[in-house]
């Protein structure tokens, strides 16, 4: 059978010489080889008797495969080696589409159609599989309450304004230099506008934990925190925040973990000083409320789901005496029972770390 | 054969003769070191080798010889002297082939396979750190601490594979220096013993029987001295040496000894006129390092499978280098995914691995007696389509063994395996009695004395090869001989000459009442008869008749066509009355009758083929492997031996057999009925290449005889050309060439010579064909299982690789980091790879056709396949699962992970949203993400388990094979867990590998996948069970 091949592929060549003389190495060097394939083949046959008795399809498949087999052979052992590279392109090209035998890659368009068909129902199952699997994981989740939560505990705080950057750096008497602030603040704290609170959510007893019994499901009330708890921060008298004056304000918000309570009786509370350097370049803050603490009211949190309107409490520093024209490195921690500040890797647990570089 | 031989020799020699006829003799010495100064190395090389070509010290007298070397032949050199010219002319050893600086090596070691992947991906590390330096000083150290990692892995991979590759070595050096040689000089004018090694020209050297000769010498004084030449040119005879010039060609001239020959009775002095390298012997053996090195089969199918995983790397990172750019990433980012992908794809520990799993195989084998000195020929014996075996030595045990008797006109046969224990031909007749006489009394060989405890087949013997045949055969059947021989004590004797062809000594009787002298001859079965009238038959003496002289004949010429050497054997009573005791024999003028003798009977000897090689030969055809005999001997005696070893199995004839058993003329016979042919030297010299093709393609049973060292190297070449893999053995000089061109050169522990053990890639320590044959075996287990660890290794690539891709394309948190990839490659899946080394062959691998070289590919289309697209990415669909689990159970559900990259990353971000609307600071992020990765890690871990369960077989179910055979793959998953719970557990604190604490039932999410990963694996070697030959064995057995 290949022999017929290649006498009618040889001529149509245009190296026709050049690959006869090959061909005729090969045939000697394959002269062993055949001999291999076709014992093996026999014995195939024999230890095998039923095999005729499958599918037509599967007969031909395998003639076609034998085929391959072939090509793939002399592909193989290729031409010697030496050879100009137009041959090598010739002979990767052919691989990639052989148009005598109507072949890709070696394989016939049933045998690519087989191996397709195939491997869509192998990766249809294993995607069968992962869906499954990941449906029984969702049944063992519960939608209200994370399964593990001290991974995200003790919380991490954060402050506002932010953007991108934790130095505060702005001239009083460039409005430019603090504008963004001002913008950002103002959009921060649109969701504590007094009127807002007081539609959506409940004014709760304040010193003690908000606890909403019921089913897991239930939707669940959030307690006000209202924009003029924050008084001079609130921006609501200074929509500046204090920036105008250099004397600014920031806010301060704990992360939100869901079910987690501070102490009873003992309210987390923030407290400023300068990190580093001299403890003076800080000379007063104020803090809205004026307790500098996170109200018990506030805990615990529902999670996302039902706890839809929960506004996460907020202390508001006013920086209102800051040495000027110098960055002042800032560092404000919660403190309180069951809150760590002082994490070496994360400097964000308990504690935030910002400079204030107030120009005049 | 040996006029054959030098021509082939003379050829080489001569060709360079009038090339330098010029400047020659002792004057020229300085002038030509200095001369040599300016040119480069090679040249001189070159320049030295043909110099020497032209040995012309066999013509010169001994005045002229001590002249030439400023020696005398009585007092030798002065130590002095010798010391100068040690200096001057170095060493008198061969120089070993050029050995690769142990630099080099090691160098070779860190570019090599990966190495070259990895050292882009630590440049890529140190780059992208130094853009992320040069934009922010504060920037984390994370990349060039990466890249530091993996140039680190680098290094100790390679040191490792260097330390591995040198331990080989080291075993083969010690090996070498075992035995140093030692000479007896004479200098100042006083006998020395010094090591060969410090030999110079002009040294006066005495050798005796037994010694190697230390260096190519002039004989000046002979006594009955007889050298072996037989690892020079192949002769098997032994050389009898003179002091006389006797031919112009130094080869053939008796007056001189060649380095590296033995000396094998007699005594001899002769002047050191070459020494090391420019000896005959030297030169032969620089030819072998002309030869160059083949790379061996598993170090191509390495490169091969190197290749494949290297391209997949590179292409993969580009292609989504490419995608990650377009994906408007940044390119820094860009280019930590790529080396993200590369350390992914490159099975860092792969490489180790198959070093340690060869030099296992090679310590298995080292223990039966194959000692393999390149760690790669491990496999190259599995591979083997054809051996070129030496005869001598190696089919045969190397000794003449008497293998039939005819006496009473009968053909008895003799015992010759290695005891001789079983002698069971008719020993009543009488004349066996006087043929044992004669056997016993006409033979000067004597055991050397005290090894009374060794078995006789053993012991050491003086005299000559024959002779020690009968000596033992005798011991053997009669008991102490030398006891029967002082009995009978001699008066005369004749040794055996050329000339005369016989051996005679006359002796007076044991029989106190005979007071007749007995003689008896040996010799040359012709001569023997002519000297003869009458002939024993029953111990009856009779007239010897035609019909007598008949059956000697067809006797004769049926032992001589078994390649036997045959001999025959007569006696004489001498008369008392014309011989009294008293009279006085005198050998010169032979005062006693050598005529009209009484004949007994005949003798063949054989070098009988060792008895575990018939069954190896069967092993290895029966394998696949055709095996050729290439030796120097008699075309007769060689297929004699092909033929009782099965190298011409027994219904396979040769054209000639053919013709003889049809009447008709040889080239009248269908060459194609052949199965089997022998063919000479002289034939093979006329064939072209097309023809020797044509001959090794057609016929399956092939003997060479009488061929010389270039012939073998272009029988192998030959057989090369057929696309074969080649082993060829061999034990002499002349074999070195070919043991180097050959796939792998297997040398004789025992008889080899060095040059032949430098050139081979393989010692047998116990000279036996039978070992080859374990060795094959053992190279085609290995070659079996390093497809299962290769396969085992790749699978894992994918389940690391997806991760990266994932992370590219849909920004998920990064679900496995490199270092954490590194801890697999490196750390938990070594021990359960190297286990697999450990697997029992599935079937009978000694039954099956051995690999085709350009076919059977170590890594083919459906082993990449199948690991990556099947097992792979099930792989990787687990440990995702596991991964899911843990981001889910903490709070971060599938959902929202997708192009959370940014953010997630971002150190500025510490308020960042989870499903359940919790806020994670950038550092909780980062250890849920380790978390991740060392739940991704387990997830891998525990399917690796399965996976190295299912890689246990190929084909068979594993119950098949039993689950527990192999110990060492569960000694291997216990390591895997081990390691695993420790890095978790124990190093679970250590911020900077990226482990953490893992809750335990983390550990079981990924066991489901596992047990899947077992059940396909099982289905899928059922049905290529069930249909062999189907589209299914053909896709899916790799």
């Amino acid at each position: 059978m290949r022999r017929q091949l290649r006498s009618r592929r040889a001529p149509a060549s245009p190296y026709g010489y050049r690959y006869r003389l090959d061909d005729q190495d090969e045939a000697n060097q394959n002269y062993l080889a055949d001999e291999e394939e076709e014992a093996e083949e026999e014995a195939r046959g024999m230890v095998v008797p039923d095999l005729e008795e499958e599918e037509e399809e599967e007969g031909q498949e395998e003639e076609e495969e034998e085929i391959e087999e072939e090509k793939e052979e002399e592909e193989g052992q290729g031409p010697p080696t030496g050879n100009a590279w137009w041959q090598k392109l010739q002979t990767v090209s052919e691989y990639l589409w052989d148009p005598e035998k109507r072949m890709s890659l070696a394989r016939t368009g049933q045998s690519w159609s087989l191996i397709l068909v195939i491997y869509f129902f192998f990766y249809a199952s294993l995607a069968a599989v992962i869906t499954l699997c990941m449906y029984t994981l969702f049944l063992t989740i519960s939608p209200y309450m994370p399964t593990f939560t001290e991974r995200v505990k003790p919380p991490g705080v954060m402050i506002r304004p932010f953007a991108h950057s934790l130095n505060f750096n702005f001239n009083v008497s460039e409005p430019d230099t603090w504008q963004h602030y001002v913008i950002s603040l103002n959009g921060f704290l649109q969701g504590y506008n007094d009127s807002l609170q007081e539609e959506m959510n409940v004014d709760c007893p304040p010193g003690q934990y908000f606890i909403q019994d019921g089913d897991e499901d239930e939707d669940k009330k959030a307690c006000q925190f209202k924009r003029s708890f924050l008084k001079n921060c609130s921006g609501l008298e200074d929509p500046t925040f204090g920036y105008s004056t250099g004397q600014p304000c920031i806010l301060l918000k704990m992360n939100r973990i869901v079910g987690f309570r501070p102490e009873l009786g003992d309210p987390v509370k923030v407290s400023c000083k300068v990190q580093r350097g001299d403890e003076n370049d800080i000379r007063s803050i104020n803090y809205y409320p004026e307790s500098a603490s996170f109200d018990l009211r506030y805990y615990p949190y529902y999670g996302k789901l039902t706890h839809v309107n929960y506004t996460s409490p907020l202390v508001a520093m006013h920086f209102t005496d800051v040495v000027k024209n110098q960055a002042v490195p800032v560092q404000c921690q919660l403190k309180g029972k069951g809150i760590i500040n002082d994490v070496i890797n994360d400097r964000f647990v308990g504690r935030v770390i910002f400079t204030l570089n107030i120009e005049t | 054969m040996q006029t054959k031989t030098l021509e082939i020799y003379s050829v080489e020699l001569s060709g360079t003769k009038d090339i330098d006829q010029t400047d020659k003799g002792d004057g020229k010495e300085k002038y030509r070191g200095l001369k040599n100064c300016f040119e480069p190395k090679k040249n001189h090389q070159k320049e030295e080798l043909k110099k020497e070509l032209d040995l012309d010290d066999h013509k010169l007298s001994i005045k002229e010889l001590e002249k030439k070397y400023g020696t005398n032949i009585i007092t030798g050199l002065s130590s002095t002297q010798a010391a100068e010219l040690l200096a001057q002319n170095g060493p008198n050893a061969l120089t070993p082939p050029k050995e690769t600086p142990e630099i080099i090596k090691f160098l070779k070691q860190m570019v090599g396979g990966f190495s070259i992947l990895l050292w882009i991906g630590a440049i890529l590390c140190w780059i992208a750190y130094g853009i992320q330096y040069s934009m922010n000083k504060s920037s984390s150290l994370d990349n060039a601490y990466l890249g530091c990692v993996l140039a680190l892995v680098v290094i100790l991979t390679g040191i490792f594979a260097y330390y591995q590759e040198a331990k080989s070595t080291n075993i083969m050096a010690t090996f070498n220096k075992m035995i140093p040689q030692q000479a007896l000089v004479i200098r100042d004018s006083e006998k020395k013993t010094i090591p060969a090694e410090q030999l110079v020209v002009g040294d006066i050297v005495e050798i005796k029987g037994g010694d190697r000769i230390p260096a190519d010498i002039r004989l000046l004084s002979v006594q009955g001295c007889k050298v072996d030449n037989s690892s020079l040119t192949g002769e098997s005879e032994p050389q009898a040496r003179s002091s006389e010039f006797t031919h112009d060609n130094a080869l053939e001239t008796k007056n001189i000894g060649f380095y590296s020959t033995t000396c094998l009775e007699g005594t001899a002095t002769g002047m050191v006129i070459n020494t090391g390298d420019r000896t005959i012997i030297g030169q032969i053996a620089s030819l072998a390092s002309g030869v160059g090195n083949e790379k061996t089969p598993i170090a191509i199918e390495i490169e091969h499978f190197v290749h494949i995983v290297g391209g997949v790397a590179i292409s993969i990172g580009i292609l989504f280098f490419i995608i990650a750019v377009s994906l408007k990433y940044h390119v820094l980012d860009s280019i930590i995914f790529l080396i993200g992908i590369i350390v992914a794809n490159v099975p860092e520990g792969l490489l180790a691995t198959v070093t340690v799993t060869l030099s296992l195989t090679a310590k298995r084998m080292a223990k039966k007696n194959c000692l393999v000195k390149n760690l790669e020929a491990v496999e190259t014996l599995g591979s083997t389509s054809v051996i070129c075996s030496d005869k001598t030595g190696t089919l045969t045990q190397n000794r003449m063994t008497v293998a039939h008797l005819w006496f009473d006109n009968q053909i008895f046969i003799a015992d010759t395996s290695e005891d001789h224990s079983n002698q069971v031909f008719d020993q009543s007749s009488g004349t066996w009695a006087s043929l044992s006489k004669i056997i016993t009394l006409c033979n000067r060989a004597e055991f050397r004395p005290g090894q009374e405890s060794v078995p006789i087949m053993k012991r050491v013997v003086v005299g000559d090869a024959s002779e020690t045949a009968l000596l033992k055969f005798s011991e053997v059947i009669l008991g102490d001989v030398m006891e029967i021989r002082k009995r009978n004590h001699k008066v005369a004797e004749i040794p055996f000459n050329s000339t005369n062809k016989f051996q005679l000594s006359i002796h007076k009787t044991d029989d106190p009442n005979d007071k007749r002298f007995l003689l008896v001859m040996k010799g040359a079965p012709e001569r023997i008869l002519e000297k003869c009238s009458t002939v024993m038959v029953n111990g009856q003496e009779q007239p010897l008749d035609k019909s007598t002289a008949e059956a000697f004949h067809t006797a004769y010429m049926e032992l001589g066509g078994l390649g036997e050497r045959v001999l025959g054997f007569c006696h004489l009573y001498l008369p008392a009355d014309e011989f009294p005791e008293s009279y006085s024999f005198d050998v010169d003028t032979m005062n006693f009758p050598t005529s009209n003798l009484c004949f007994v009977g005949l003798l063949s000897m054989i070098d009988p083929p060792r008895s575990t090689v018939p069954d190896a030969v069967t092993k290895c055809r029966s394998a696949g492997i055709k095996v050729i005999m290439v030796t120097g001997d008699h075309p007769i005696t060689a297929k004699a031996i092909a033929k009782s070893v099965g190298i011409i199995s027994a219904n396979s004839e040769t054209v000639e057999d053919i013709a003889k058993r049809l009447h008709i003329a040889v080239e009248q016979v269908n060459k194609r009925d052949a199965k089997a042919v022998v063919v000479t030297g002289t034939e093979l010299k006329d064939m072209s290449p097309e023809q020797l093709d044509e001959l090794l393609t057609n016929y399956s049973e092939i003997v060479f005889a009488r061929t010389s060292p270039q012939q073998k190297l272009i029988i192998v070449e030959g057989c090369q050309r057929q696309n074969a893999v080649v082993a060829v053995t061999g034990d002499g000089v002349n074999d070195s060439p070919a043991l180097k061109k050959a796939d792998i050169g297997i040398a004789m522990g025992i008889a080899g010579s060095d040059a032949a053990k430098n050139a081979a890639d393989m010692v047998l320590l116990d000279d036996n064909f039978a070992s080859i044959v374990t060795g094959v075996e053992e190279g085609r287990l290995i070659f079996d299982n390093l497809k299962k660890t290769i396969a085992y290794t790749l699978t894992k690539n994918i389940a690391e690789l997806c991760p990266f891709l994932i992370y590219i394309i849909v920004g998920l948190p990064l679900p496995i980091g490199t270092i954490t990839i590194l801890f697999i490659d490196l750390g938990t899946d070594i021990i359960p790879s190297i286990a697999l080394a450990y697997e029992k062959a599935e079937s009978d691998i000694m039954n099956r056709k051995p690999r085709h070289k350009k076919k059977d590919r170590l890594v083919n289309q459906q082993l990449a396949i199948y690991s990556y697209l099947h097992i792979g990415l099930m792989q990787a669909v687990g440990a995702f699962v596991v991964y899911f689990t843990v981001y889910a159970q903490e709070g971060f559900k599938p959902s929202i992970l997708a192009d959370l990259r940014v953010e997630w990353e971002n150190g500025n971000v510490n308020d960042l949203e989870d499903s359940y609307g919790q806020q994670w600071t950038w550092y909780q992020r980062k250890y849920l993400e380790w978390t991740g990765y060392t739940a991704f890690f387990v997830g891998i871990m525990v399917q690796q388990i399965a996976d190295v369960l299912i890689r246990k077989t190929r084909r068979n179910s594993i119950f098949q094979q039993g689950l527990f055979r192999n110990k060492v793959i569960w000694l291997g998953i216990a390591s895997q867990i081990i390691i695993a719970l420790i890095l978790s557990y124990g190093l679970g604190s250590v911020t900077a590998l990226n482990f953490t604490m893992l809750r335990p039932q983390y550990w079981f999410v990924a066991v489901p996948y596992a047990i899947l990963i077992w059940v396909y694996d099982e289905v899928r070697k059922l049905f290529i069970r069930l249909y062999p030959g189907s589209w299914w064995d053909k896709n899916m057995y790799y």
